[in-house]
């Protein structure tokens, strides 16, 4: 990190007083910490102990089930598709959208790359497919968005609505067994890389590939612009219609490849996939520190929201707990997270 | 610039096709026609007099509804004077009312109605009763008897209850047997009556212990996702009971993914490719509790009787009965080439 | 000066209209390389969206623009910049998201690919254009939202270096500074000067203008009145009568005769002792029931700071404001409406009116327990009750129906009064009254108020607009920085007179 150097000519009068009014930087470090040299964010490390937390009850409550590797694997693997749908939903909140049809496309794009037509086509035909009707699907809502003046919440709930109702349309209810044998083997043991689920490999080099565009190029930048303050980036010379094109074309292409990774996970295709899965992505985002009304947030913290819901999943069922009980507990757990975070966001700013 | 307008070519020339190549992909066609289903010779086949008969279901979103769909349509095909008048489906509790109405203004002689909420269609039942329409409840029940003239529905409890015995009598040699369970959704109150029976029967057997249940959502998705974790949580167990055939898809992809073989599978509502998985006896799945969908062609047969006024062969009553509760029966191995023709995908 | 150079910039018959108002009525701008070149004129004078055109955020309707001798089309943001102009706005155009460096670089990163921010080199530039505008102790990595307002102006103003910039347009760029940070901000516009580029400079202050400015030019209704002046030899009181000279004459309801006894009545609202860190301090005043009372001043004097902290929606730091000698709790809106008090504010329709409801539903909003039977509401009565407010002050159409948002900006002023004479209120604060109303409407506006306070209510009026405080108003209050400078009766006053001090601060004759 490149500091500026002292300036020997380094006039007097603005030193005095230069942290005068509103803030004094001394005291305030803001929401980033420096944490074995990298700049992490406060958030995401009380979201850290949250998850340490989980991990110590699920320990406790479940030694045996809980920690051994198949159980992180397991894990691992129940996080990635949800994982990679909410990286993409991420970028379109820090944006200043919001994508409600996440779910949908899912549910559209791995119905639409599992009829049998497509299934003809082997593996290669079921990845196309699944990638392209997800960003089809994108396309739609940031057209009707950027271009089309629609609002992110009624145009992409009219995508909701309709991509459902067309992977209705195309399975007849069915449920479309995949018998595409190299799909098939991608979730089965055998394809474990040193012991990784392909699935996981997946969502890693997702996530990787979303800090890198969020944090390392002009795409985050005009995201994080756009977003933060949308009068602010056109003066800057920012074409902000195009960037929020983008970044519906992103989360689609993300429920592209979260379709084909739920295909190779469940061996079929149905209608009812994805369900609830904007809920689930948009709260894993919140929770990881991204602000709904747009301008701030973080890959990192929406990919360990979604590990901390997972977890949570995880030990409930492992302790045999019943669906009226989890709800409860989820609910309960979601708020504390949220207040744990707000926490320590004003412990680290005064 | 020749640069930007070959790379506009070359992206137009590449969007058209994935385009052609996705209004391909659409078909659901399979390459040969799949044979039709059950052909159960009809309790009385001579032709009686011309009968309308109004179909209202919900709307066919699970494999199953989708069967009882198939069921009624191709039952009323085998009659030359019924006339079949179906609605859309729907799952909206208003839109189903005013379809109902509808076809009681078209002065159908029968109505098979299958609600999407059993107590919020009670009303448009009674009204249908009062105009002279006989009912026929399928399935999800009326809140009134005064509204249908006859009941024909699965029995969830008794599913359960089947599911148990058989699985008790595979495991009574066993000591100290583990048994899971995989719900259905947990709302429901269908699900409770299947874990009810299922809980009931087991009671019976001393030996076998219920140690792990946990409800998914009928799909697949969530039956990977449940199953995963209920394998992950029981290190070994004797037999499983899954609710759903559906939901079973994913259970079975999780426990192929988990290389698990030491149990054996009970699954429940007779899909076509759990009776296939049955058939050819390589998977953990031995049997699975029938809920049938032909419940909607014995529905049709029954409305046809009521417009003929004409009673059921076979019983000595006058009339016909004002509820017909129907066997889950177990398919196994065993009986599996009989039912594989009910099997609904 | 025997011959001058080319200029670098000429705008000339510069017209734009939005919706229902001529905003640049054929304006023309001059500006030499390396001259300092004010632009002055009152609020709504069109220094805004001239400056705007400048930058290619609007498009003019008419006029031509000419850059180092061309004709150009300023069609966006980055053909502006492209060409060398940048410009520093007032309300700070920051990504309180993005660090310093990423956003002095917003929209030109320096890249590898085209696509792959170059973070380092960013951040060595930015510190570079910090250390060159006297600030090498901003950290180019920190966030911009956790910076002072004054940090953040320099920030701004490193953007604006960021860019290979022959001309700047700096909209206020004192408003947020500190007279130390003044000094600075002058240092930065002289070595700016000196290298040949030149400064579009827009300021209230005429000292500033006085101290670093070469020559004038004054905007007033959409028009340049004055190109080019010098800055220095120019008498004030000229520049002031240019800003103010008016076609519109205001017509003013007469206020009581100078021959009636004064106003005697125990004060209804005191404010003593009223401060506000950064805002405004010490302000004392009395409102007897019958007065119409003007507080008059700039933009960042105070005025509506003051009017807002009255009615509970600032918490001051020192003071009290009492209501029939009763102390209000500090910061409490509810108390003060409990006491009596009402707001008009400026922002009327993001702050006070439901625009796609009816007038009635608005007139009633803040009284509707009134009309409640156990949870039902009386519509009937709800209807007659803001039907007898609006009919009061003739509002029209005289329809309880009709939307909010299709009446005109007097009449919803109307509706916003309606309520608290509805409401019964005793103390009336008004924030800019004829803000967006035109001029034929005013005059109406402007009697309606004056029948109010005949009738025994208090009013308390903040206007930009002199002369409607002077005409207006018994008793006026000159605002300047915070601080009330003047107290005077409003037929004691003319504009000359309060421009003069709210400029300069000390009466000048």
């Amino acid at each position: 990190m490149t500091q500026p150097a002292p300036s020997a000519q380094h006039q007097g009068p603005g030193k005095g007083r230069a942290d005068a009014p509103a803030s004094p930087p001394s005291k305030k470090q803001g929401p980033g910490a420096r944490v074995l040299g990298f700049r992490a964010d406060v958030r995401n490390l009380s979201l850290l102990g949250v998850l340490v937390v989980l991990v110590a009850v699920g320990g406790i409550t479940e030694p045996d089930a809980f920690l051994d590797t198949g159980n992180l694997q397991l894990i691992l693997t129940q996080a990635s598709v949800i994982g990679v749908v909410t990286v993409g939903v991420t970028f379109v909140i820090i944006g200043g959208g919001i994508d409600l049809s996440v779910g949908a496309m899912v549910a559209l794009a791995s119905v639409w790359a599992t009829t049998l037509a497509t299934q003809e086509y082997g593996f290669a035909g079921i990845l196309f497919t699944a990638m392209i009707v997800g960003l089809a699907a994108g396309l739609v809502n940031g057209v009707l968005i950027a271009y089309g003046g629609l609002v992110p919440f009624i145009a992409t709930l009219a995508m909701l609505a309709s991509a459902r109702g067309l992977a209705l349309q195309i399975t007849d209810g069915k449920t479309q067994i995949v018998t595409v044998r190299s799909v098939l083997d991608l979730g089965l043991p055998d394809s474990y890389v040193l012991g990784i689920p392909p699935l996981v490999l997946v969502f890693a080099a997702v996530t990787v590939a979303g800090w890198f565009l969020l944090n390392r190029t002009t795409f985050g930048r005009r995201t994080v612009a756009v977003g933060g303050n949308a009068e602010a980036a056109r003066l800057a010379g920012i074409d902000v219609r195009r960037q929020r094109l983008y970044l519906y074309l992103l989360s689609g292409l993300c429920c592209g490849i979260a379709a084909f990774m739920l295909i190779v996970l469940s061996g079929s295709g149905q209608n009812t996939n994805g369900n609830l899965y904007e809920l689930d992505a948009i709260a894993a985002a919140i929770i990881g520190g991204t602000l709904l009304s747009g301008g701030r947030g973080t890959i990192v913290g929406s990919v360990l929201g979604v590990l901390v819901f997972t977890t949570i999943t995880n030990i409930f069922a492992l302790n045999n707990l019943q669906s009226d009980v989890q709800q409860i507990a989820k609910g309960a757990i979601i708020v504390a997270a949220v207040l744990v975070q707000r926490r320590t966001l004003r412990g680290g700013d005064t | 610039m020749p640069e930007t307008s070959r790379r506009g070519l070359l992206f137009g020339t590449a969007a058209v096709s994935a385009g052609a190549f996705l209004t391909a992909c659409t078909s659901n066609e399979p390459k040969e026609k799949a044979p039709a289903q059950s052909n159960q010779p009809a309790a009385d086949d001579t032709e009686g007099k011309p009968v309308t008969i109004g179909f209202a279901g919900p709307q066919a979103d699970h494999g199953w509804l989708n069967a009882i769909n198939v069921q009624a349509r191709s039952r009323a095909e085998k009659y030359s004077e019924v006339t079949l008048e179906t609605t859309e489906g729907s799952n909206d509790t208003a839109a189903q009312i005013g379809q109902v109405k509808t076809l009681i203004n078209k002065k159908v002689d029968v109505l098979v109605v299958l609600p999407a909420d059993g107590k919020a269609l009670t009303q448009v039942g009674l009204e249908a009763m009062r105009a002279g329409i006989p009912v026929v409840n399928l399935d999800r029940v009326f809140a009134s008897p005064q509204a249908y003239r006859c009941w024909v529905g699965g029995d969830n409890y008794g599913m359960g209850l089947n599911a148990g015995h058989y699985i008790g009598e595979q495991l009574k040699d066993k000591a100290n047997a583990k048994v899971v369970e995989l719900a259905g959704i947990d709302n429901l109150e269908l699900t409770k009556q299947r874990s009810q029976g299922f809980a009931d029967a087991l009671k019976n057997y001393s030996n076998i212990k219920l140690v792990a249940r946990q409800a998914a959502d009928f799909t697949v998705e969530s039956g990977q996702a449940k199953m995963a974790q209920l394998l992950q949580a029981q290190k070994q167990f004797d037999a499983l009971w899954n609710h759903d055939d559906d939901q079973g898809v994913g259970a079975l992809r999780a426990i192929e993914q988990a290389g698990r073989d030491e149990f054996i599978m009970v699954g429940g509502a007779g899909a076509k490719s759990a009776m296939d998985a049955i058939k050819a006896g390589d998977s953990v799945l031995k049997a699975t509790v029938l809920y049938p969908p032909t419940m909607a062609a014995s529905a049709i047969d029954l409305a046809r009787a009521l417009g003929q006024s004409k009673g059921v062969s076979g019983l000595a009553e006058m009339e016909i009965p004002t509820s017909v509760t129907l066997y889950s029966a177990v398919v196994s191995k065993d009986n599996i080439d009989q039912y594989l023709p009910t099997g609904f995908s | 000066m025997a011959s001058e150079p080319p200029p670098l910039l000429t705008m000339s018959g510069i017209t734009k209209s939005f919706p229902g108002v001529r905003a640049l009525d054929g304006v023309d701008l001059q500006v030499q390389a390396g001259e300092v070149h004010c632009l002055l004129g009152q609020n709504g004078a069109g220094k805004s969206t001239l400056i705007k055109v400048l930058a290619g955020a609007h498009q003019p309707d008419g006029g031509s623009i000419t850059w180092q001798g061309e004709t150009v089309q300023l069609s966006s943001p980055i053909t502006a910049m492209r060409l060398g102009i940048a410009t520093i706005y007032q309300e700070l155009d920051l990504v309180e998201g993005l660090s310093v460096a990423e956003n002095v670089f917003l929209g030109h990163e320096p890249t590898s690919g085209g696509f792959v921010v170059r973070t380092r080199e960013a951040r060595t530039a930015a510190a570079a254009l910090l250390e060159r505008l006297g600030h090498p102790e901003i950290d180019p990595a920190r966030e911009v939202g956790d910076l002072s307002a004054a940090h953040q102006q320099i920030v701004s103003m490193a953007r604006a270096l960021s860019h290979d910039v022959r001309l700047i347009v700096m909209d206020e760029p004192s408003a947020a500074l500190d007279p130390d940070e003044v000094d600075n901000l002058f240092r930065i516009v002289d070595g700016l000067t000196s290298d040949g580029v030149a400064v579009v400079y827009i300021s209230h202050r005429l000292e500033e203008i006085r101290r670093i400015g070469d020559r004038v030019t004054v905007l007033k209704d959409g028009r340049a009145v004055a190109v080019g002046l010098p800055a220095a030899a120019t008498p004030t009181r000229d520049i002031v009568a240019m800003m103010t000279g008016r076609d519109v004459e205001y017509v003013f309801p007469p206020r009581p005769a100078a021959d009636a006894p004064p106003n005697t009545a125990e004060p209804v609202l005191t404010v003593e002792g009223l401060c506000r860190e950064g805002e405004f301090e010490a302000v004392d005043l009395e409102l007897r029931p019958g007065e119409i009372v003007g507080l008059a001043g700039l933009v960042g004097s105070g005025r509506s700071e003051i009017l807002e902290t009255v009615y509970g929606a600032r918490r001051p730091t020192a003071g009290r404001v009492s209501v029939g000698g009763t102390p209000l709790r500090p910061g409490s809106v509810r108390a003060a409406v409990a006491a009596g008090i009402g707001l008009a504010p400026e922002e009327r329709k993001a702050q006070a009116l439901l625009l796609t409801e009816s007038v009635t539903r608005n007139v009633s909003l803040s009284t509707l327990s009134r009309f409640a039977r156990g949870g039902w509401l009386d519509r009937g009565a709800e209807r007659a009750a803001a039907r007898r407010a609006t009919r009061e002050l003739s509002l029209r159409p005289d329809n309880p129906d009709a939307a909010v948002r299709t009446l005109s900006g007097g009449n919803q002023q109307k509706a916003v009064l309606a309520r608290w004479l509805l409401r019964g209120c005793r103390v009336l604060l008004l924030d800019e009254p004829t803000r967006g109303v035109d001029v034929g409407a005013r005059a109406e506006l402007y009697a309606v108020i004056r029948r109010l306070a005949d009738e025994g209510l208090a009013v308390l009026l903040v206007s930009s607009e002199v002369p409607e405080v002077l005409g207006l108003a018994d008793r006026v209050l000159v605002l300047r920085e915070g601080r009330v400078v003047h107290e005077a009766a409003a037929q004691e006053l003319d504009e000359h007179r309060v421009l003069d001090l709210v400029m300069e601060g000390s009466p000048t004759s």
